[in-house]
C-alpha cells in the first residue's frame, strides 16, 4: 500500500495567508480503501464521471445534501475518513434506482453497500472481530466457536430421557440462558461502542440534529417501511423486508418474555401448541420465513442483483434463514418425538443463533443500528418533506 | 454561330392555373419574335422532354428556354449537351406557388422572367471546355499515417504517387507512439503502434515514388499540370504531378510559453509528447535524478480552450493522458495518476477506452483549473488546483500544504513526483497569404513613398516576422507560397461544408495539419482528401470545375487589351487563380478557377466574362424587366441572390407557398461576390425604386461556398451608397441580406417590409428618364 507522504512541517509559507483565503489541502488517496470497496462490490466505483444522474434518480436524496454523487466522488479518491461519518451511507435503501440509470454502469447502489460495509468494519469494537466477520476466508472459524461451546455444553449435560423428550434433556435451559444473555450483553456493548464512535464522527463532519430525540420518529419511519415504499424499481423489498423485520421483532420480544418467565420459574417449557405465546412465536418465525424468501428470490431471481450480491450480504441472510428454518424443524421434530436427529438440528439451530448475535454488531445485522443513528441524526422522518417530490416512473 | 432559339413553356403544377400562358407565349413570339414556342401541359413527362429533343435534332432550335419550375428541380430530366445555350425561367416556385392564381402583378412577374430568360438565350454562347494534357499523378506531401495512406489509396486506385517526406524515414508522429487509442470493439485495450508494415507497403509499392529528407523547393502551375521541384542531399528533383494531398502533420504546443505551469523551471515539468517518447524508449523515471515514479499529475487542456495561447480542443491530449495513466500502472499498478480537466473529451466510440482506463485504483480524475506548479521541500512538485470537484468534497481535516499560499477555499494540493502537461497540437502549415504580405511590406519597408508609408511597413514587418522561412509547398502563387491559413492557423476551407477543400484549387489539407484528430481518423481522413485529388484530378481532365460547381466546363475569358492593371481581380479571387505580370496585368491559371465569378464582379472595366455569364448579360436582363411609369404605382426591386443559399431558399419558400409582393425580379448569381456594381446603376437608372442583395454569412463564420464572395460584394456596396447621396438617392433603396438556405420562413417578412418601406419612400425620381 502507497502513501503519500505528508507534508512536512519544516516549510515557511512564503508570505502570510490573507482573510478568506486558506492554504490548499494536500490529497492524501487512501489507495488500500480504494481496494476494498472495489472488492467487496464497489468495483466500477472508478467508473463515475460525475454527471449526478444517481443524485436525480434517487427518490430519497435531499436537494441540502444531495447523494450518491458526492459519494461516489469521495470512495474514487479514498477519502475514507469521510465518507464512514457520511449518515447519507444509510439514508439508501439500496433500492437500485441510481445503478440502474447510471450512463457509466458504476453502480453507485452497489458503491454505496461497500461502504456502509465499510463504515460498519471501521467502527466495530473490538476492532479485530470486525476484520475477522468481514473477511470471506475466515467464515468456518466464525461457526467453530459457537459449534465447539454447545458441543461442550451438550456432551457435560444431563443424560438420558427426562419426563418428556424435550431439548433441555440435552442442552439445560438455564445453561442456555445465561449462555445467550452473555452473548447479547457482548453485541449491545460492541453495539454501543460502535454508536459512540458513529456519532462522534458524525458530529465531527457536522451533523448537528439532536439524536435521541430523533429516535422516535426515525423508528416509526423504518417500522413503517416508508422509505422502502418509495423505491420506484422495487415492490417485493418492501414487502420482504417488512415481514422479515415483523416477525424478527416479533421473536424477538417473545424470547425476552419466555428467557425472563423461565428464569423467574413463571414459565415453563416447551409452551403448548396452543399458548398464545407459542402460537405468536409461530406466526413471528413464519413471517420471517415469508419475509427472507421474497429477500432471497429477489437476490437469486435478478441476475444483476445476483451479481451485486456480496458475502457480507449472504452471510447475513443465510444466517437468519438458517436460524429461522432449524427452529421450526427443531419444533416438529419435537412435536413428531424423532429424538434420533432432533438434538442434532437443534444444535445446528444453536449455533446459528449464537452467530447471529454474537456477530451483528459486525455483519450487516448492524445496519439496524447504524441506519437508525443515522436517520435519526439528520432529522429523517421529522421532516419528510424535504425531499423532492417522487417523481413517477415514465 | 447562328442561333436557333426555342422556349417551351409548361403548364403543369399549377403554372396554367395560376397564368395566362397564352399571354407568356405572346411575350416570346410577338415582343422577341422566338421562331420556336411551344406549350405542354407537364414538360417534364417523358412526351413533354421529347418535344424539346425532337427540335433539337431536327436542327430548328439550338438555344432552349424551358419556362417551367425551379432551375434546380427535375435537372435529371431537362439534362442536355453541357455545352448548349440552355436556361431556365422560374415560372413555378417563384411565381404560381408565391402568388395569387389570376393575380395581374403575378402575371407581369411571370412575363418578365420569360423576358429575362430569352434575353439570356441570346446572350450567352455555346461553352468549349478546355483541353489541355492533365498528369494523372498525386503528390502527397508528408510521410507519416495520413501521407502514407493517401499515398497507398490513390496508388491502389490506379495513380501515381510521388511522396514527400522531410525526415529520414517514413512514420511521423505516429511511429515514435508506445502504444495507440484502441481503433475496434471493444475499444478498451491498447494496440500496438508498429509502422513497419504500412511503410514496407508505401516504399515498394510499384506506382509509389518516396523522396525522404527531402522539401519542396517550388510548386508551380494549375491542377493537372503542377511542375514541382524537389530538393535532396542528391540535388533538385522535377515532377510534373495532377493534384496535392498536404498532409504534413503537427507539432506540440510550445509549452515554455505556459508560465505557470512550471515547464521552464523543473525538469520534471514535461509535456505529454516527452512522456509518449519516454515510455516508447524504455521506463518511466523522474527526468532530474531517475528515480521512479509513485505520482503523477496530468494537466489537461495545458494552454488549450485558451484564447491567450490555443483557444480550440485538439481532441487527443484527453486519449493520450488515459493511455500514459495505463502506462505508469503497467509499470506501477500502486502508483497514482491524477488527471485535471477542464472537460474530459473523448470523441466516437473512445468513450469506452475512458471508462475502462479510469476503472483503476490509482486514476484519480477531477475537473479543476491548476493554478499552479512549484517545488517542494523533500524535492517533489507540488500541484495546486483551484475550482476542483475534489476540492469541494473533500474535509476540512485534512492536512494542509505549507508551501502554497493565497488561493481560494477549497483548493488542492498535490504531491507529484512528474507533471505531465497535456498540449494540444498545432498545425504544420504555413500562411501563404501572411508570407506575401511580409514580403510586400519589406518591400514598402525598403523603398515605400513617404516616411509614413515606410514607417507602417516596418510595423507590419515586425507583426509578420515569424511568418519568415515557413512556407513548405512554396508555390508561386501571386497571393503567397503557400495555402491560406483560415481559422487558428488550419489551412482548411471549411471544417464542416468542405472538409480537405483549401483555398488552392487541386490542393487538398488532410490530418492534423487539417483539424487535430488521432491516428484512425487521419486515416479516414487521408482517404477523404485522396478522393478529392482523384475528383480533381478526373475534372481537369474534362476541362471541368471542382466543387463546389463541380462539373461546370464554363470558364472565365479576359480581355486584356482593356485592363488598366488594377489588381483588383487578382487581389480579389479566393482561389488564386490569377497571377500578374510586372506590370499588374493577370495571367490567370484556367484550371485553377472554381467559376464563381468573383473577378467578373470586380472588374470595373468588365472585361471578365464567361460564355454563359457576364455584366453585359445579365445587365441586358436587368433592361429586359418592365417598369411601369411612377403613376401605376407598380414598384419594381431588383433582387440579386446567391444561387447556393438564398436562391434555393426563395425555392422553399415557394414550395411551402408562401405568399409575398409580386414586385421583385429575382436574378440568381454565381456568387452574390460576382455582382458588378455596374447592375446596380443600370437598375437605379432604368428606374428600379430598390434593390435587395442575398448572400451567405460572412466573417469567421461564414458560409460562403467561394469563402469571401458575400463580404466582397457588401463592400463594393459601401462605396455605392456614397454615390446614391450624390444622387440624393435614399441609401434604404439598397439592401443586403444574409441568409442561410434554412432561413426560408424569414424570406416573405423581409421582402414584404423591404416593399412597404420602399412604398413609403416612394418611387424613384429617375423614372422614366
Amino acid at each position: 500500500l502507497l502513501e503519500t507522504t505528508v507534508i512536512q512541517q519544516e516549510v515557511a509559507p512564503s508570505h502570510p495567508v490573507p482573510a478568506g483565503m486558506e492554504r490548499p489541502v494536500t490529497v492524501q488517496p487512501d489507495m488500500g480503501f480504494i481496494r476494498d470497496v472495489m472488492a467487496s462490490g464497489g468495483e466500477d466505483v472508478k467508473k463515475c464521471f460525475q454527471c449526478a444522474t444517481c443524485s436525480v434518480a434517487c427518490s430519497l436524496s435531499t436537494d441540502e445534501a444531495p447523494f450518491p454523487r458526492r459519494q461516489m466522488l469521495q470512495a474514487q479518491w479514498g477519502l475514507k475518513d469521510q465518507l464512514v461519518a457520511d449518515p447519507a451511507l444509510w439514508l439508501c435503501h439500496n433500492c437500485g434506482d441510481c445503478s440502474t440509470r447510471c450512463p457509466r454502469e458504476a453502480r453507485p447502489g452497489d458503491v454505496l453497500g461497500a461502504l456502509r460495509r465499510e463504515a460498519i468494519r471501521h467502527f466495530a469494537f473490538p476492532t479485530f472481530v470486525g476484520s475477522l466477520v468481514a473477511d470471506r476466508k475466515r467464515w468456518p472459524l466464525l461457526f467453530l466457536l459457537p459449534a465447539v461451546i454447545f458441543a461442550l455444553i451438550g456432551l457435560t449435560g444431563p443424560r438420558g430421557a427426562g419426563e418428556h423428550l424435550e431439548f433441555a434433556n440435552v442442552f439445560p435451559i438455564l445453561t442456555l440462558e445465561a449462555l445467550f444473555f452473555a452473548v447479547s450483553g457482548f453485541a449491545l456493548v460492541a453495539f454501543g461502542v460502535g454508536i459512540a464512535r458513529f456519532v462522534t464522527a458524525l458530529r465531527a463532519s457536522g451533523a448537528t440534529a439532536p439524536i435521541l430525540a430523533g429516535l422516535i420518529p426515525a423508528l416509526l419511519l423504518i417500522i413503517a417501511h416508508r422509505r422502502f415504499k418509495e423505491c420506484e424499481s422495487e415492490q417485493k423489498r418492501y414487502w420482504g423486508h417488512l415481514l422479515t423485520v415483523g416477525g424478527f421483532m416479533g421473536l424477538a420480544v417473545m424470547g425476552t418474555v419466555v428467557g425472563m418467565g423461565t428464569m423467574f420459574g413463571v414459565m415453563h417449557t416447551p409452551l403448548a401448541m396452543t399458548n398464545p405465546w407459542k402460537i405468536f412465536a409461530n406466526v413471528s418465525a413464519l413471517a420471517i420465513v415469508a419475509g427472507i424468501g421474497l429477500l432471497l428470490a429477489d437476490r437469486v431471481g435478478d441476475p444483476a442483483k445476483r451479481a451485486s450480491s456480496t458475502y457480507f450480504d449472504w452471510f447475513f441472510l443465510l444466517t437468519l434463514a438458517g436460524v429461522v428454518l432449524t427452529g421450526m424443524l427443531s419444533q416438529f421434530l419435537r412435536l413428531g418425538e424423532l429424538a434420533s436427529v432432533m438434538f442434532g438440528v437443534y444444535f445446528v439451530h444453536l449455533v446459528l443463533v449464537f452467530a447471529l448475535f454474537m456477530y451483528a454488531p459486525y455483519s450487516k445485522f448492524a445496519h439496524l443500528a447504524y441506519r437508525t443513528v443515522a436517520m435519526a441524526a439528520t432529522g429523517a422522518g421529522s421532516d419528510v418533506d424535504r425531499r423532492r417530490p417522487r417523481r413517477r416512473a415514465a | 454561330m447562328d442561333k436557333k432559339l426555342g422556349v417551351y413553356v409548361c403548364s403543369g403544377c399549377s403554372i396554367g392555373e395560376s397564368l395566362d400562358v397564352d399571354a407568356l407565349v405572346k411575350v416570346a413570339t410577338k415582343e422577341y419574335k422566338v421562331p420556336v414556342c411551344r406549350v405542354h401541359p407537364l414538360l417534364c413527362n417523358p412526351e413533354g422532354v421529347a418535344t424539346i429533343k425532337e427540335d433539337l435534332a431536327a436542327g430548328s432550335v439550338n438555344a432552349v428556354l424551358v419556362a417551367a419550375c425551379s432551375p434546380r428541380m427535375k435537372t435529371e430530366v431537362f439534362d442536355f449537351d453541357p455545352r448548349m445555350v440552355f436556361e431556365r425561367a422560374n415560372l413555378r416556385e417563384h411565381v404560381a406557388w408565391c402568388q395569387p392564381a389570376g393575380d395581374e402583378d403575378a402575371q407581369m412577374l411571370a412575363e418578365d422572367y420569360v423576358r429575362m430568360g430569352i434575353v439570356k438565350l441570346q446572350k450567352a454562347e455555346p461553352l468549349e471546355p478546355m483541353s489541355e494534357q492533365i498528369a494523372k499523378t498525386i503528390m502527397v506531401v508528408g510521410g507519416g499515417v495520413t501521407g502514407m495512406t493517401a499515398a497507398l489509396e490513390a496508388a491502389e486506385a490506379g495513380y501515381e504517387v510521388v511522396l514527400v517526406e522531410r525526415q529520414e524515414s517514413l512514420g511521423g508522429f505516429a511511429a515514435k507512439l508506445k502504444a495507440r487509442f484502441p481503433s475496434e470493439p471493444p475499444y478498451t485495450e491498447l494496440e500496438p503502434a508498429d509502422l513497419s508494415e504500412e511503410i514496407r507497403a508505401v516504399s515498394y509499392h510499384p506506382r509509389i515514388t518516396v523522396h525522404t529528407s527531402t522539401t519542396l523547393v517550388r510548386t508551380e502551375g494549375q491542377p493537372g499540370m503542377f511542375d514541382v521541384t524537389l530538393q535532396n542531399g542528391q540535388g533538385p528533383i522535377a515532377h510534373r504531378v495532377g493534384a496535392i494531398v498536404m498532409a504534413t502533420g503537427w507539432k506540440p504546443y510550445d509549452a515554455s510559453l505556459l508560465e505557470n505551469l512550471g515547464y521552464s523551471h523543473s525538469a520534471d515539468v514535461i509535456t505529454n509528447v516527452d512522456f509518449e517518447q519516454m515510455a516508447a524508449k524504455g521506463s518511466l523515471v523522474r527526468p532530474s535524478d531517475g528515480r521512479p515514479i509513485r505520482s503523477v499529475v496530468f494537466v489537461q487542456c495545458a494552454g488549450s480552450r485558451d484564447p491567450k495561447h490555443l483557444s480550440y480542443c485538439s481532441s487527443v491530449c484527453c486519449l493520450a493522458t488515459l493511455k500514459h495513466a495505463r502506462y505508469v500502472h503497467e509499470q506501477n499498478p500502486d502508483a497514482q495518476v491524477f488527471i485535471v480537466y477542464k472537460d474530459i473529451r473523448t470523441p466516437a466510440q473512445q468513450e469506452r477506452f475512458y471508462a475502462a482506463a479510469q476503472n483503476h485504483p490509482g486514476v484519480f480524475l477531477t475537473k479543476g483549473e491548476v493554478t499552479g506548479v512549484g517545488p517542494r521541500a523533500d524535492g517533489r512538485l507540488e500541484v495546486v488546483v483551484s475550482n476542483s470537484l475534489i476540492g469541494a468534497a473533500i474535509g476540512s481535516g485534512s492536512s494542509r500544504s505549507d508551501i502554497a499560499s493565497e488561493v481560494p477555499d477549497g483548493s488542492i494540493a498535490i504531491p507529484a513526483d512528474l507533471v505531465v502537461l497535456a498540449v494540444g497540437m498545432v498545425p504544420n502549415a504555413a500562411d501563404g497569404e501572411a508570407i506575401r504580405a511580409l514580403e510586400d511590406a519589406k518591400a514598402k519597408a525598403l523603398k515605400g513613398e513617404s516616411e509614413t508609408q515606410r514607417r507602417e511597413a516596418e510595423a507590419k514587418v515586425l507583426e509578420l516576422k515569424r511568418h519568415e522561412g515557413t512556407a513548405i509547398l512554396n508555390l508561386t502563387y501571386r497571393q503567397g507560397p503557400d495555402l491560406p491559413a483560415l481559422a487558428h492557423g488550419f489551412p482548411d476551407s471549411h471544417f464542416i461544408c468542405f472538409p480537405y477543400e483549401s483555398r488552392r484549387t487541386g490542393i487538398y489539407a488532410a490530418g492534423a495539419v487539417r483539424t487535430p484528430m488521432d491516428v484512425a481518423q487521419a486515416r479516414q481522413d487521408a482517404l477523404g482528401a485522396t478522393l478529392k485529388a482523384v475528383q480533381s484530378l478526373e475534372l481537369a481532365s474534362d476541362g471541368a470545375a471542382v466543387h463546389p460547381r463541380a462539373g461546370d466546363v464554363s470558364f472565365p475569358s479576359f480581355f486584356l487589351q482593356r485592363c488598366t492593371q488594377c489588381k483588383r481581380c487578382t487581389e480579389e479571387c479566393p482561389f488564386g487563380t490569377l497571377d500578374e505580370d510586372e506590370k499588374g496585368t493577370p495571367k490567370p491559371s484556367l484550371y485553377r478557377c472554381r467559376r464563381c465569378g468573383i473577378c467578373m464582379g470586380a472588374c470595373p472595366e468588365r472585361i471578365i466574362s464567361f460564355k454563359n455569364y457576364s455584366v453585359d448579360m445579365i445587365a441586358s436582363m436587368i433592361k429586359a424587366i418592365e417598369v411601369p411609369d411612377e403613376d401605376e404605382e407598380k414598384p419594381r426591386v431588383l433582387v440579386l441572390m446567391c444561387e447556393n443559399d438564398a436562391y434555393p431558399a426563395l425555392d422553399l419558400a415557394g414550395s411551402a407557398r408562401l405568399q409575398y409582393d409580386a414586385s421583385i425580379r429575382v436574378i440568381p448569381l454565381r456568387c452574390l461576390g460576382s455582382m458588378n456594381i455596374v447592375w446596380i446603376a443600370d437598375a437605379l437608372s432604368r428606374g428600379f425604386d430598390g434593390i435587395m442583395l442575398f448572400g451567405c454569412q460572412y466573417g469567421d463564420d461564414y458560409q460562403c461556398h467561394y469563402v469571401k464572395g458575400s463580404e466582397l460584394a457588401n463592400r463594393r456596396l459601401e462605396n455605392v451608397k456614397e454615390t446614391l447621396q450624390r444622387l440624393q438617392l435614399e441609401p434604404e433603396r439598397i439592401k443586403v441580406t444574409q441568409l442561410a438556405i434554412d432561413e426560408y420562413r424569414r424570406l416573405p417578412e423581409e421582402i414584404n417590409s423591404f416593399m412597404t418601406m420602399i412604398r413609403e419612400i416612394g418611387p424613384n425620381p429617375y423614372k422614366g428618364m
